[in-house]
């Protein structure tokens, strides 16, 4: 399952590490359409189906919605980032 | 799946089971929205909604200004079928009666 | 796991060799982002550090720095082991 991660070095990080890691911390999510989800990341699957909280909708770098809960489908999905910053970015 | 009601959101989809009955939002692809009461929905995320209200946005540019018109349409439609692979976002109405 | 095809093992192996160091990713679409690779799965999703995003719009190249990301696999079209666009020059 876990594909060619197997071997223990100390420093790599599988997907699987990463997403265990990011667990209820402020993320952005980037779609393949180039829109933005910034909110705190509650849960996730294999498909990469993301469940999000306090989640805001960028278009082109501009705030657009905002949503308490939202459930993104994972075949849309282009990354997920963590911040250093709480969801706050004037950038 | 587990047929059991359980409250908890352990797994994306939790968050589509738990807005089972309720009026949600669904953000589809080529600028579709959809708000309405889900009745069904799978692994796939293929939906069955009810009382929908359809909004689609659309931006034309006018031929002699080259201003750019967003219109959107709405309608209403009183029960349908949503393949899943159109959907981008599901939200579910705030839970949080506070 | 003794596996005659070489040719069905090689690919991956050459991504492991990668891990810890820079690398370019090139997506379908107009998008690119380097970063230091930290690990991957079956599927090439990738984990990536100190990652530059480079995206090319029809008003210019817009570039986003990140911190860490979980890159999704199913959109990648190209990997430069070694560096980016920017390192050459």
């Amino acid at each position: 399952m876990s594909g060619v991660g197997e071997k223990a070095s100390g420093s790599t990080k599988t997907p699987a590490d990463f997403l265990k890691s990011i667990r209820g911390k402020p993320v952005v999510v980037k779609l393949n359409s180039g829109v933005d989800y910034r909110g705190n990341l509650a849960c996730l699957d294999g498909y990469m189906n993301i469940a999000m909280e306090q989640t805001e909708e960028y278009v082109n770098g501009q705030l657009k919605n905002k949503y308490g809960d939202a459930f993104i489908r994972g075949n849309n999905v282009l990354y997920i980032s963590t911040v250093k910053m709480p969801v706050a970015d004037g950038a | 799946m587990s047929g059991e009601e359980d409250a908890t959101v352990r797994e994306p989809l939790d968050l589509i089971r738990l807005s089972l009955d309720e009026r949600i939002y669904v953000k589809l692809r080529s600028d579709r929205e959809l708000r309405g009461k889900l009745h069904a929905f799978d692994q796939h995320l293929n939906m069955i909604l009810g009382d929908v209200e359809e909004v689609v946005t659309t931006v034309e540019i006018d031929d002699e200004t080259y201003e750019e018109i967003v219109r959107t349409t709405k309608r209403t439609i009183q029960f349908l079928f949503v393949r899943g692979d159109g959907v981008i976002l599901v939200s579910p109405p705030l839970r949080t009666a506070a | 796991m003794a596996n005659n095809n070489p040719s069905q093992l090689l690919p991956q192996e050459l991504i492991d060799r990668c891990v810890g160091s820079k690398i370019w990713v090139i997506m379908k679409g107009d998008k690119e982002l380097v970063g230091i690779l930290k690990g991957f799965d079956v599927y090439i999703n990738m984990v990536l550090e100190d990652v530059t995003e480079y995206e090319i719009t029809a008003e210019g190249r817009r570039v986003t720095k990140l911190d860490q990301i979980l890159l999704n696999g199913n959109n990648i079209a190209i990997l430069v082991p070694g560096g980016g666009p920017e390192d050459g020059e």
